[in-house]
């Protein structure tokens, strides 16, 4: 190393101060001697510090931020959504097989019924309230418009069935319709939308910030090399203030690279536990529902909707398929006892469902409607709702332990992320000022 | 120089960190259409087809002869029981009862009356639901042995199945509501919007006959919550439907002079005569006792408004 300082580095800082020339030269004829070739290495060495420290310190605020909007913003947009589209099709597969119990449903069914209405709406008014992109606000509205058009149908086609006028079977089918064809759909988008963007903050919140890294391991190097040459240059092995700023610094290049990862990792684990099997788990209960609407709607139709029984066919397919969601559900679960346990559940009554819907339909086809009817909405343990009930159950208490393993992995990643913007600048401030007296102390030997 | 870059740095900072979480921008309310609930599968522009000439009597079934029931039974699919495929959706004709889940009507009735002449009283009936489009294929399939279901007979449909004697004589009308004042085709404008089933030869009419437009759903059903709804303004269908949709409805009534022929017959495989023969004997019996005439009244006469005497049967041999 030579004893001359670099000049390339040396110089660096003073154009950065925008120095008129006659400034400019003074400075470069100041760096011919040894004090101002040490404040030239206290520029440098201060820019660098300041760099990381500042850099490190926004780095760490913006991913603080993105988790933050993880839990927040978009992370409520998307439970409202999911939450929406969940109630809506909950509420459809209720009136449809409510309607079928000629106009006595049981309080169990007005219950689910009324809960999941509820439900919807509240979510749709979070929705509304998170809302950042003008697609997603059309889509809510579209929504809000809709759903009192979708509940005044069910309630005629309620009425005109206690009345015992037939054509409420056909309001029943026209809301229903509203609902697959319109409100489903739009709900769908909806929670795509919001599922892209928390994919969007998550990869924010996982990049790791190389600009910090790189500045710190940069002003460490000059440090290093500053103290070796100052060892060279004065005879003392130790600057007691450069050795200082040296430890601090390496610190702060431990503490950015633990809180990076540790949030990433968490981050990670939010996506891997929660957000995805969420998905996985709310799109299986969603098909489910919609697979008993459709169920319910072929009865109602009284043979009139060929139809509904391949969309019966559709959905149930694509939960129950080699590859299908209850599988993907079982890949996510794998070495997870509880939540496999839960899915094995939804599996057995899924088939056992699956058996049921056979005889109804074969009932139904031979003209035996009412008993049709009754195993398709009976109380007792036997009927295709008693299994649907048990399936939808068990989808839903997995659903609840997965949001609860994402609201812990993301307050686990925001929490290792706690005080290190404070404390990297702490760390990088310190630094600085034991850089600068260390330096500070040499230069005034020289007038002394 | 250091605290020039010290507040600079802060600058930069402050701005990131605002960027970070700055506010929604402000955005237009979105727009939406008013919602109109539409069945699945509406056509608000059905092809019009052109009239193909009746190039046979259509009305001509085979003579009752001397077919007896043994031998009929042996026609059917399985013995001691016979499938009847019927509409449960079409009100006063065949339909369930909202209430009990029972199946009733006009076309029940008259089913019923025939399979009991065939197979004693408390006859052993499987009663097969089934849309339209079903009928003409569930007997090819042998998955009924008869058909009571609206079923209009024609020139075409003879070269399918076999039809015994008409056994109703039903007749295209409209159906709108009260206070519309419109009492027949000649009062439709081209603003009213008339709705009809899917293939209905009324789509034909209406555009020969009257002014306004036409809309075709997949099951006629749902014309009376359009109507209902007002998104259409006049139903044009066989009055027995009509008849159906009118006694749901206080507000509604069945209007005009019938604008077509639609003569109802029972509907049996083809090629298989014995078992028409024996139903056409059976026909002239439910008629002759009386039973036609009460099925009439209990459920036509009221909502039609019109008395009625059953069809005089024509053989063809």
């Amino acid at each position: 190393m030579s004893v001359q300082s670099p000049p390339a580095q040396a110089q660096a800082p003073a154009p950065a101060a925008g120095a008129a020339p006659g400034r400019f030269d003074r400075a470069l004829a100041a760096l011919r001697y040894t004090p101002g070739q040490l404040r030239g290495v206290l520029a440098v060495l201060a820019a660098l510090i300041l760099g990381a420290g500042v850099t490190g310190m926004t780095a760490i605020i913006a991913k603080s931020a993105v988790i933050e909007e993880t839990t927040g913003q978009s992370g409520r947009l998307s439970v409202a959504a999911l939450q929406l589209y969940q109630a809506l099709s909950q509420a459809d597969a209720a009136a449809t097989s409510s309607y079928l119990t000629a106009g006595t449903p049981s309080d169990e069914m007005n219950e689910t019924y009324r809960e999941a209405l509820r439900d919807a709406t509240v979510a749709l008014a979070t929705a509304a309230g998170e809302v950042k992109t003008a697609d997603d606000a059309q889509l809510v509205a579209e929504l809000n418009a809709r759903l009192p058009v979708y509940t005044g149908l069910v309630e005629s086609a309620r009425t005109f069935n206690r009345l015992g006028e037939p054509v409420g079977a056909t309001y029943q089918e026209q809301a229903s319709t509203l609902m697959r064809e319109e409100m489903l759909p739009s709900a769908h988008d909806l929670q795509d939308n919001a599922l892209g963007q928390l994919n969007e903050s998550r990869s924010d919140a996982q990049a790791f910030p190389w600009a910090a890294a790189v500045l710190a391991v940069a002003a460490l190097g000059t440090l290093v090399w500053a103290q070796l040459w100052l060892s060279r240059k004065t005879n003392r092995v130790f600057n007691l203030g450069l050795v200082g700023a040296t430890g601090l610094l390496v610190l702060f290049a431990g503490w950015l690279a633990f809180a990076s990862l540790a949030s990433a990792g968490h981050t990670d684990r939010s996506h891997e536990e929660g957000a995805g099997p969420l998905e996985l788990l709310a799109q299986a209960e969603i098909t489910a529902q919609q697979a008993r609407a459709e169920e319910s709607l072929m009865l109602i139709a009284r043979g009139e909707d060929a139809d509904a029984l391949a969309r019966y066919e559709a959905h149930f397919t694509e939960l129950t398929e080699d590859g299908g969601l209850l599988d993907r559900l079982d890949e996510a679960f794998a070495g997870d006892a509880g939540m496999s346990a839960k899915v094995d559940t939804a599996r057995e009554a899924a088939d056992t469902w699956r058996a049921g819907h056979d005889d109804v339909i074969k009932l139904a086809q031979e003209g035996q409607y009412t008993d049709a009817v009754a195993m398709a909405v009976g109380e007792d343990d036997t009927s295709l709702w008693a299994s649907f009930r048990t399936l939808n159950t068990a989808l839903t208490e997995a659903t609840d332990v997965s949001a609860d393993r994402f609201v812990e992995a993301t307050s686990d990643a925001q929490r290792s992320l706690s005080g290190a913007a404070a404390g990297l600048a702490a760390l990088s401030l310190a630094a600085l000022i034991g850089a600068a007296v260390g330096i500070q102390m040499r230069v005034a030997e020289y007038y002394a | 120089m250091i605290r020039h870059q010290i507040r600079l740095a802060a600058a930069a900072a402050a701005c990131l960190v605002l960027a970070a979480c700055s506010g929604p921008t402000s955005m237009e309310p979105p727009s939406v259409d008013v919602p109109t609930p539409l069945p699945s599968g509406i056509d608000f522009d059905p092809d019009v087809e052109t009239a193909a000439p009746e190039e046979c009597n259509a009305l001509a079934s085979y003579a009752p002869g001397a077919v007896t029931a043994e031998q009929a039974r042996a026609q059917l699919d399985d013995d001691g029981r016979i499938s009847i495929g019927i509409s449960q959706s079409t009100n006063l004709m065949g339909y369930r009862d909202p209430e009990t889940n029972a199946l009733a009507g006009f076309d029940i009735d008259i089913a019923t009356a025939i399979a009991e002449k065939l197979l004693g009283e408390g006859a052993d009936i499987r009663w097969v639901p089934m849309t339209s489009s079903e009928r003409v294929p569930s007997l090819d399939e042998d998955r009924v042995d008869m058909i009571v279901r609206t079923m209009t007979m024609t020139c075409d449909r003879w070269t399918e199945v076999e039809f015994s004697a008409e056994y109703y004589h039903a007749g295209q009308r409209l159906l709108v509501p009260k206070a519309s004042g419109i009492t027949g085709l000649a009062d439709l404008t081209a603003e009213d919007l008339v709705c009809t089933g899917h293939g209905s030869t009324s789509v034909r009419t209406i555009a020969e006959q009257a002014e306004s437009e036409m809309v075709t759903v997949p099951d006629y059903n749902d014309c009376l919550v359009l109507l209902q709804q007002g998104t259409v303004d006049a139903i044009a269908i066989d009055d027995t439907i009509l008849a159906g949709m009118a006694v749901q409805d206080p507000t509604l009534h069945v209007v005009g002079e019938a604008f077509s022929d639609e003569p109802y017959g029972i509907a049996m495989q083809l090629g298989n005569t014995d078992l028409a023969r024996f139903v056409n004997g059976a026909l002239e019996d439910v008629i002759a006792e009386g039973t036609w005439q009460q099925a009439y009244d209990e459920w036509l006469e009221g909502p039609l408004a019109v008395e009625a005497a059953p069809p005089s049967p024509q053989y063809r041999d």
